[in-house]
């Protein structure tokens, strides 16, 4: 079974404009997923709809064997188990980074306080942040507070996480930083389904990509055919534009 | 016209204009305040909710309240809550209702009318990608709010709130209608029976600018402050 299984998932903002077209997706567990496409091609959109963010008209998604658009479904605990995120970190600013990294451990999965600080400096280390645990995140640059925007999702334990272009508001210098620590994720088998251009990174870590062109997914295929002979018209000129910069 | 000053006047009534008046002053300051805000919040986290008709209830609410002179409010309060009183309390007679009593309700319902605008305003100015990060470690609505968008929202808002404060301790003046013996009306009273309008009334003037003018500028500071922590 899928840890992330969409199918033919469609998306309407009002009545006139459809955002997702028939979607389907299937990630497997410990699998890493590139989502890339022209601005405005719904990608964020889509990824937002696998922990329900945005809601979907059509389709089914269901996320290590939850249904996400069933009426029934808890969604804060589904959304605890699933790490996000944000192209812009959304740390929240009035707190410390230790609070950031603590509030969801301990008022969404109860842990006690003692717990959660110890948790949240654990995966502070393992970002490289630790002397920064009091700070909050404004005194932070991007590329850190990015780090801790990812420990943040990881002190929940998700069973898998969504990135929406985790680098594309840093600074050039500072996108490797926050690329190494989610190719060691990759690494350690965390199913990732990530909204991304850089391209570097899907051919280190990714396992397929998915191509998306107007709320279609226009091409889903194993890494090595997608960079080697896309199939479509679409995904040769998209790549032939991102990759020449 | 000041050399018949008399500023023993002003010097003997202290202990009366302070230890009665300016408590009262600051008392009823303070809870219309934090009763405002409060009552405010809820209201503006009600016209922001998707509920049906409260919206338009609380909307309807602040529209009235902003439009009336705050002296009308006061007299109509006074001469209604008894009736009011006795509507919810579904009781046999008016309910008795002091003009104290009277007074601090009211100021706090005129109050959180003004303060459910600049929290609205707060809530409103909370990026959406701030609720989107708190309902994505699986806070639910009431989470969000609480620990994400009203401390952001209240925090941004502080100066405003703290400028309406300052707005609402000039007005408190007013309660000189219901005849309630606040630091003007203490004044005033002294004023008027040792014939010292001037004295009386320079003095009072005096300390309503001092504490209003240090007020705007621990303000401006605290603005300052905040500006810089964003
Ligand atoms: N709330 C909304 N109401 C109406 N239209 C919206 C809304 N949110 C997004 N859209 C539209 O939906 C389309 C897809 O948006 P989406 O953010 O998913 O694209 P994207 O592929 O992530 O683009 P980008 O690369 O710019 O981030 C866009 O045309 C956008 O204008
Ligand atoms: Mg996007």
């Amino acid at each position: 079974m899928s840890m992330i299984s969409m199918r033919n998932v469609s998306k309407w903002y009002g009545p006139q404009f459809q955002v997702l077209k028939d979607c389907s997706v299937e990630v497997e567990k410990g699998e890493v997923i590139v989502v890339c496409g022209p601005s405005g091609s719904g990608k964020s959109t889509l990824i937002k709809t696998v922990n329900a963010l945005e809601t979907i008209q059509n389709g089914e998604i269901v996320v290590d064997g939850v249904t996400v658009n069933a009426s029934k479904t808890n969604l804060p605990k589904l959304r605890a188990r699933v790490g996000m995120v944000f192209q812009h970190f959304e740390l929240f600013p009035h707190l410390s980074i230790i609070q950031n990294l603590c509030l969801g451990q301990e008022k969404v999965l109860g842990r006690g306080h003692d717990e959660a600080v110890a948790k949240a400096e654990a995966l502070l280390k393992r970002v490289g942040l630790s002397a920064h645990a009091q700070k909050f995140p404004g005194q932070l640059s991007g590329g850190q507070q990015q780090r801790v925007a990812i420990a943040r999702a990881l002190v929940m334990d998700p069973v898998c996480m969504l990135f929406d272009e985790p680098t594309s508001a840093l600074d050039p210098e500072m996108i490797t930083e926050v690329l190494d620590v989610m190719v060691e994720l990759a690494r350690e088998g965390m199913t990732m389904m990530v909204v991304t251009h850089e391209m570097g990174f899907a051919r280190k870590v990714a396992h397929r990509v998915v191509f998306m062109d107007q709320g279609e997914i226009v091409e889903d295929a194993l890494k090595e055919d997608f960079f080697g002979t896309p199939r479509s018209e679409r995904a040769r000129n998209f790549l032939s534009k991102i990759l020449s910069h | 016209m000041f050399s018949d000053f008399d500023f023993g006047v002003i010097l003997r009534s202290l202990p009366y204009l302070f230890k009665e008046g300016m408590t009262f002053t600051l008392t009823l300051t303070a809870v219309a305040t934090v009763g405002g805000v409060i009552l405010g919040t809820l209201i503006a986290m009600i016209r922001l909710s998707s509920l049906p008709v409260l919206p338009k209830i609380a909307a309807g609410y602040v529209n009235v309240m902003r439009a009336l002179p705050l002296v009308l409010v006061i007299f109509l309060f006074y001469f209604l809550m008894p009736y009011i009183g006795q509507w919810a309390l579904r009781a046999d007679q008016p309910i008795q209702v002091g003009a104290l009593s009277s007074t601090i309700i009211t100021f706090t319902l005129f109050e959180a009318a003004y303060f459910s605008e600049i929290m609205r305003a707060g809530i409103q100015s909370i990026p959406r990608g701030q609720v989107a990060a708190g309902y994505a470690i699986g806070l639910t609505y009431r989470q969000v709010m609480s620990y994400v968008v009203l401390p952001q929202a209240f925090r941004n808002m502080l100066p405003v709130i703290f400028t309406q404060t300052i707005v609402l301790f000039q007005d408190t003046s007013l309660v000189y209608v219901l005849s309630i013996t606040d630091f003007l009306g203490a004044a005033s009273k002294i004023a008027q029976r040792d014939g010292r309008l001037a004295e009386m009334y320079l003095f009072a003037a005096a300390v309503y600018f001092l504490i209003s003018f240090t007020a705007s500028m621990l303000v401006k500071r605290l603005q300052r402050r905040l500006a810089v922590a964003r």
